[in-house]
C-alpha cells in the first residue's frame, strides 16, 4: 500500500508547478540536459480539462536522449557533427509521447552517437551523477562532493531521473547504454526486447542492436510509458508485427508464474543465475546486492537456479566488431553535405575530390571514440577481414542467441514463429538475474587524471564493464536494471569498495517477456522497501 | 576484315544491365519516382537525403516488378534473398552507401533468346538495388550540384553470363530486353532516359583457349555507343594482344567518350575500391513465397514472343500476314509503360495498346479487313497528319462501326477513309455515333436500285459519245462513265457495283 501511495504521489507531483525551474536550476551543477524546452502553453489550458485525463501520460514530465529526434528542439546525439542540427520531424516514440498528454521537458545529455561508457565523450561535456551518498549529503557542499560518472551513453537520461528533473527519461540501448548508466545513478532502467519500440526517428548507431528504453524512479512508471510505446509502427522495418505481439502477450498471460495476488503461491517461479556474470572483476559490494535480492525473491517462494551460458566469453568482442561495422555504415551519411556541421577546407587545399572535402569535416567533427569504432568498423568490413570479423561474430552472435533460448523455459517466439503455446518446458529458468555492472558508478576522469585509480578509465576495463550488458543486446532479449538499495549495515568493515553508491541488478527475459520482467522488477521493489523498513 | 579477325579471336561478351523499375514510389521510401521534367530536388523525402533517424521501407510494388522481370527472363526465384550495403562515398549517394543484393540476389539462372540470331544468352542473376542521385557539375562555378529527384528510385541488375560472342549479338540483346521489359511492364527501357543503362565487359581470347582478361565499359546509354564501345574494345584489345611483343591486358574499368567514339581508363583493377560488403540490418530477409510469386505469374503480360505466336496462329489462317502482324506490334513500342505494373485497359480508350485494340475489333469481322484498317488507313492519314500512332482517337465501338459501314457496303471504302479524316481532324466526343456523323456528312452509300440506276441512266445520256465507243468495243471507256458518277455522287458510289450497272444498262440498249 505504502508503495502505490508513494508511486500515486510521485504520477500527480508535477502537476501544480512548471518543473523547468527547477531543471534549470538543477542542470548547471549536473549537465543532464542539453536543451530544455518551453513550457507548453497546452499544459495550463488541459488541466481542468475532462479529456486530458484521460491521456494515459497527462501531467508526466519526460525527457528525451538527445539521439531521437524532436522537430522542436535540436538532435545533436552529442556530436559537433549534428551540433546545430534539428531534425525535420518528430521520432515515432516522441509522437507517441506527445499524444498520450507527456510534457517533453527537453533533450539529455549522451555519449556522442550513443558510443561510450562514461557520458564523457559528448561536446556538451560530461553528465555529473546526482547521486548522493548519506555520508557526503548533509555535510557537504556539491562543489567540494566527488564527482562520478553517470555512466553512458544515457548518462543525461540516468541523472535527469535521478536528480528528480523528470519523471520519465526515453532513452537508447545498444550494449548497456541504458542499464549501466541506471544502474551507476540508482534507478530502474528497461531495455525493451529488439522490435517492440519503434526506431523511427532514433539515430542509428548500431540498428541491429539499437533498442529505445526506458528509465524511471520505479518499475511503475517505466510500465506506464512502456505501455504507451509498444506498438507496431510502419515505418520501421524491424518493428515487430501486431500478430507477433499479440500472441506474445497471450503466451504471457496463459503462463506468466507472478499471478497478480499472489505471485510465488500456486506457481514456481525459477530464477537463473549465470555464473558466467559473475567474474573474478567483480566487487564484492556487487556480489553482495544480487544475494540480498536473491535471498529476498527465495523467501518468497521462488526457486534460485544456477545456470551456464558458456558463450558469454566471446560476446563482448563479438559485439564489438558488428557494433563498430554497423556504426560505420551508419555514420557514412554524416559528411556536411545536406546537413549538419561543414568544415570548410583551409584555403589553397585542393577541393576536387568530394573525399578531401568529407574526410576533412568527419575529422574535425567525429570525436576519438567514434573516430576508434568507425576506423575499426570499416576494417571489419573490408574484403579481407569480412570473413574473420564480421562474420565469426554473426557467429558468436548466434551462439550466445542459443545459450539463452537454452536455459530459459519460455520459447523464443520472435525466431520460432508459430510455436504452440501449448505448455512451457519444465526444465529451464523464467528469468535471469545477475549484477548490472562490474562496480559503483567510478570517478569522472578530471579528478582521477593524477591518482592511481586512473585504471577506472582504462579503455579495456570499460570494454570489460559491457561484459555484462552486451549478451542480452546480442540476443535482443528484454532486461530491466533495478537499483539495489545500499545496506547501510554496521557490520560491514569501512571496506573501500563499499562506497555507498548505487548497485543495480538486471533481470533478463526470454525475448518478448518483457512485461514478467517489469511484473517481477515491481515485486523485487516491494521486497526490497519492505525489507528496508523492517 | 572483321571476318579475318574473328577466324583468330573470340570475342567474348557479357552484359550488367541496371533497368529502373516503372513504380510511382522509390525502393525504399514513399517519395514519387521523379521525371526528367521534375525540377531538381523536388522529389525526395527525408530517407533518400540520409536524414538521421530514417529507415528504409521496401515497396512491395517494385518487388513485383522485380519479380516480373525474373520470370520473363525463366529465372529461378529464390524463396529468401537479402539486402546488402554497398559502400562509398559519393556526393549522389548521400547515405554512403547503396543497397542491393550482393551475398544473394532475389533471382539466379535465367535466359534470353535473341529471336534473329537465334542465341540462348545465360542470365546469371537479377539483383534489386537503388538508384543514386545525379551529379551535375556546372563549368561556370566550377562545383558539383547535387540532384537527389533520382535518389533511391528502384532497380533491378541483370547480369548475364558471358556468352554473347559478337556487337551484332550484344545489341541485339540490348534490345530484346529492352522490348521484354516494356512489355512487361517493368520498365521504360529508355536509354536515352536513363531508365536502361549496360555496364559491357569484354574480352578476347583465341578459340579453344581459356577465357581473356576483360575490361568493363561502364554506363553505356544508348545501343549504338555501345557497338561502338565494344568495337573500340576488341581493336584495343586485339593491338595489345598481336602487338610485335604481345601483352597482357590488364583488367580495368574503362567509359565510353562519345565525342572521340572511343573507351578511356576511369580505374585499374588495383585501384578497385573495396566497398565493405554489409548484410542490411533493418531490412532483413526479402521471402518470396509461391503464393506471391503465383499471384505475380498470374497477372503476367504475356512476353512479345508469345503475343506474336498467339498472332500468327489466331490470324494468319484468316489471312492476316506476318508482316503486318509485325507492323501491328510495333505500334505499340512508344506506348507509355503503366505505373506499377498496371495494365492499359480498355476502359481507359485514350492508352490502349494496338495489339489489343486489334484484338477486339476483329470479334465478329474478317481480321484482314480490320488489321488493314488499322496498319493501313489509320497509322497512314496519322503520319500524313504528322501525328504519332495511337488508338486513342476513336473507341473500339467507333472504329468498329466505321469498318462494319464498309464491308457492309453501307459506305465506300473512300468514304470511309474520308470519315477518318474528319474523326482524327476533329476528334469527336467517344460517345459519337459513328452512323450519324457519317450521315450528316452525307457519306452513306446512295441507296442499292433506283436512285443508283437513276444516276447511272444520266450518266449514259451526258456522254453519249463515250456509250457510242463502249458499244464499239472500247470497254477502257467505261471508266470515265463511272469517274462522272463518283462525282455526281461526292464518291458515295460504289465503283464495282456502279461498273456492273452501268455495264447492264449499256448492254440492254
Amino acid at each position: 500500500m505504502r508503495v502505490a501511495r508513494l508511486l500515486l504521489r510521485r504520477c500527480l507531483s508535477t502537476s501544480s508547478f512548471d518543473p523547468r525551474n527547477a531543471i534549470h536550476e538543477k542542470n548547471s551543477s549536473i549537465n543532464a540536459f542539453v536543451h530544455i524546452s518551453d513550457c507548453p502553453p497546452t499544459i495550463e489550458a488541459e488541466t481542468s480539462s475532462q479529456s486530458a485525463c484521460s491521456k494515459p501520460l497527462q501531467w508526466t514530465t519526460v525527457a528525451v536522449k538527445d539521439n531521437i529526434c524532436t522537430s522542436d528542439m535540436p538532435t545533436t546525439c552529442s556530436s559537433a557533427m549534428l551540433e546545430n542540427f534539428t531534425s525535420p520531424f518528430d521520432a515515432t516514440v516522441v509522437k507517441l509521447l506527445k499524444r498520450a498528454g507527456a510534457d517533453i521537458v527537453g533533450k539529455t545529455n549522451c555519449d556522442e552517437f550513443g558510443m561510450g561508457s562514461l557520458n564523457t565523450h559528448s561536446i556538451h561535456g560530461p553528465v555529473i551523477n546526482p547521486f548522493q551518498t548519506l555520508r557526503s549529503a548533509a555535510s557537504v557542499s556539491w562543489r567540494n562532493r566527488e564527482k562520478r560518472t553517470a555512466g553512458g551513453s544515457s548518462g543525461g537520461s540516468a541523472a535527469a531521473v535521478a536528480a528528480d528533473m523528470c519523471d520519465i527519461a526515453l532513452a537508447t540501448d545498444t550494449g548497456g547504454s541504458i542499464r549501466l548508466p541506471a544502474s551507476y545513478c540508482g534507478v530502474v532502467g528497461l531495455k525493451p526486447s529488439y522490435g517492440l519500440i519503434s526506431r523511427w526517428g532514433v539515430v542509428s548507431y548500431a540498428d541491429s542492436l539499437d533498442c529505445v528504453g526506458l528509465m524511471a524512479k520505479s518499475t511503475f512508471q517505466v510500465r506506464r510509458a512502456f505501455d504507451v510505446l509498444e506498438t507496431p509502427d510502419p515505418n520501421d522495418p524491424t518493428s515487430v508485427s501486431k500478430r507477433l505481439r499479440e500472441a506474445t502477450a497471450g503466451v504471457l498471460r496463459e503462463f506468466s508464474p507472478l499471478k497478480r495476488r499472489s505471485p510465488f503461491e500456486d506457481s514456481q517461479l525459477r530464477v537463473g543465475v549465470p555464473q558466467e556474470y559473475f567474474a573474478q572483476e567483480l566487487s564484492p559490494s556487487i556480489y553482495n546486492s544480487v544475494r540480498t535480492i536473491l535471498k529476498a525473491l527465495k523467501d518468497l517462494g521462488a526457486q534460485i537456479i544456477p545456470v551456464s551460458l558458456p558463450s558469454t566469453s566471446y560476446a563482448l568482442s563479438a559485439y564489438y566488431v558488428l557494433a563498430s561495422a554497423e556504426a560505420s555504415s551508419n555514420l557514412a551519411r554524416y559528411d556536411g553535405i545536406e546537413y549538419g556541421t561543414r568544415i570548410p577546407l583551409p584555403p589553397g587545399s585542393d577541393s576536387r575530390k568530394a573525399s578531401k572535402v568529407y574526410s576533412h569535416t568527419r575529422t574535425q567533427c567525429f570525436g576519438d571514440e567514434v573516430r576508434k569504432r568507425l576506423l575499426l568498423g570499416t576494417y571489419a568490413l573490408t574484403a579481407d577481414a569480412f570473413d574473420n570479423y564480421f562474420l565469426q561474430a554473426q557467429k558468436v552472435r548466434q551462439l550466445v542467441r542459443n545459450d539463452f533460448d537454452r536455459v530459459f523455459r519460455w520459447p523464443n517466439l520472435r525466431t520460432a514463429e508459430g510455436l504452440s503455446s501449448s505448455s512451457l518446458s519444465a526444465e529451464g529458468v523464467d528469468v535471469l538475474i545477475h549484477p548490472s555492472a562490474i562496480r559503483t558508478a567510478p570517478l569522472l576522469p578530471r579528478e582521477t587524471a593524477s591518482t592511481a585509480t586512473k585504471s577506472s578509465m582504462d579503455p579495456l576495463d570499460t570494454y570489460l564493464q559491457d561484459v555484462l550488458t552486451v549478451p542480452a543486446s546480442l540476443a535482443g532479449l528484454p532486461a530491466l536494471n533495478i537499483p539495489v538499495p545500499t545496506i547501510q549495515d554496521d557490520n560491514v568493515s569501512a571496506d573501500s569498495d563499499q562506497d555507498g553508491w548505487p548497485v543495480g541488478v538486471s533481470i533478463v527475459g526470454q525475448w518478448g517477456c518483457d512485461r514478467l520482467v517489469m511484473d517481477l522488477g515491481m515485486v523485487v521493489e516491494v521486497a526490497m522497501l519492505s525489507s528496508n523498513t523492517q | 576484315m572483321a571476318r579475318l579477325f574473328s577466324d583468330a579471336w573470340q570475342v567474348v561478351i557479357g552484359i550488367e544491365t541496371h533497368v529502373q523499375l516503372k513504380c510511382r514510389q522509390k525502393l525504399f521510401s514513399r517519395a514519387t519516382n521523379g521525371l526528367l521534367s521534375d525540377s531538381p530536388n523536388s522529389r525526395y523525402n527525408v530517407f533518400d537525403a540520409a536524414f538521421p533517424g530514417t529507415l528504409p521501407k521496401l515497396n512491395p510494388k517494385c518487388v513485383d516488378l522485380a519479380v516480373r522481370a525474373a520470370l520473363a527472363l525463366n529465372c529461378n526465384l529464390k524463396p529468401r534473398s537479402n539486402f546488402d550495403r554497398k559502400h562509398y562515398f559519393y556526393p549522389d549517394q548521400p547515405v554512403g552507401y547503396q543497397i542491393t543484393q550482393y551475398y544473394s540476389p532475389f533471382a539466379l539462372d535465367g535466359t534470353l533468346t535473341l529471336p534473329k540470331l537465334g542465341r540462348r544468352v545465360r542470365i546469371k542473376q537479377i539483383q534489386l538495388e537503388q538508384d543514386t542521385g545525379k551529379s551535375v557539375f556546372d563549368y561556370k562555378t566550377q562545383s558539383t550540384l547535387v540532384d537527389l529527384n533520382r535518389a533511391g528510385a528502384g532497380l533491378i541488375e541483370i547480369v548475364t553470363e558471358p556468352d554473347l560472342r559478337s556487337t551484332e549479338e550484344a545489341a541485339e540483346y540490348v534490345r530484346s530486353l529492352q522490348t521484354l521489359l516494356r512489355s512487361m511492364g517493368v520498365s521504360d527501357g529508355n536509354m536515352e532516359a536513363g531508365s536502361l543503362r549496360c555496364d559491357i565487359n569484354v574480352s578476347l581470347n583465341r578459340h579453344g583457349e581459356p577465357l581473356g582478361t576483360r575490361c568493363e565499359i561502364k554506363n553505356i546509354n544508348s545501343v549504338r555507343f555501345m557497338v561502338a564501345g565494344i568495337q573500340h574494345e576488341i581493336e584495343r584489345q586485339k593491338s595489345i594482344l598481336c602487338a610485335p611483343s604481345p601483352m597482357q591486358v590488364s583488367q580495368e574499368t574503362r567509359g565510353f567518350d562519345e565525342h572521340r567514339w572511343e573507351t578511356y581508363t576511369i580505374r585499374s583493377k588495383e585501384d578497385a575500391p573495396d566497398y565493405r560488403y554489409m548484410p542490411d540490418p533493418n531490412l532483413g530477409t526479402l521471402t518470396l513465397d509461391e503464393n506471391t510469386i503465383e499471384h505475380v505469374r498470374n497477372r503476367l503480360p504475356p512476353t512479345p514472343e508469345a503475343t506474336r505466336n498467339r498472332l500468327i496462329n489466331t490470324y494468319g489462317p484468316r489471312g492476316v500476314s506476318e508482316d503486318s502482324i509485325d507492323v501491328l506490334m510495333g505500334l505499340d513500342s512508344s506506348l507509355d509503360v503503366p505505373f506499377d505494373g498496371g495494365t492499359i485497359s480498355n476502359h481507359e480508350s485514350h492508352s490502349t495498346n494496338s495489339v489489343a485494340y486489334f484484338d477486339t475489333l476483329c470479334k465478329g469481322r474478317d481480321p484482314r479487313e480490320v488489321i488493314n484498317w488499322i496498319t493501313q488507313t489509320l497509322l497512314g492519314l496519322l503520319s500524313t497528319m504528322g501525328k504519332s500512332f495511337s488508338t486513342s482517337y476513336l473507341a473500339t465501338s467507333q472504329m468498329g462501326t466505321l469498318i462494319d459501314l464498309v464491308s457492309n457496303g453501307e459506305m465506300t471504302r473512300s468514304s470511309g477513309r474520308l470519315l477518318l479524316r474528319h474523326i482524327l481532324l476533329h476528334s469527336p466526343s467517344p460517345d459519337t455515333s459513328i452512323r450519324r456523323l457519317a450521315k450528316d456528312l452525307d457519306l452513306i452509300s446512295i441507296g442499292p436500285t433506283d436512285h443508283a440506276d437513276e444516276i447511272c441512266r444520266r450518266a449514259i445520256e451526258a456522254l453519249p459519245s463515250e456509250v457510242a465507243a463502249i458499244r464499239s468495243g472500247n470497254k477502257n471507256v467505261l471508266n470515265r462513265l463511272i469517274g462522272w458518277v463518283v462525282r455526281e455522287t461526292k464518291g458515295k458510289a460504289d465503283v464495282q457495283k456502279t461498273r456492273s450497272r452501268l455495264e447492264d444498262l449499256i448492254s440492254k440498249m
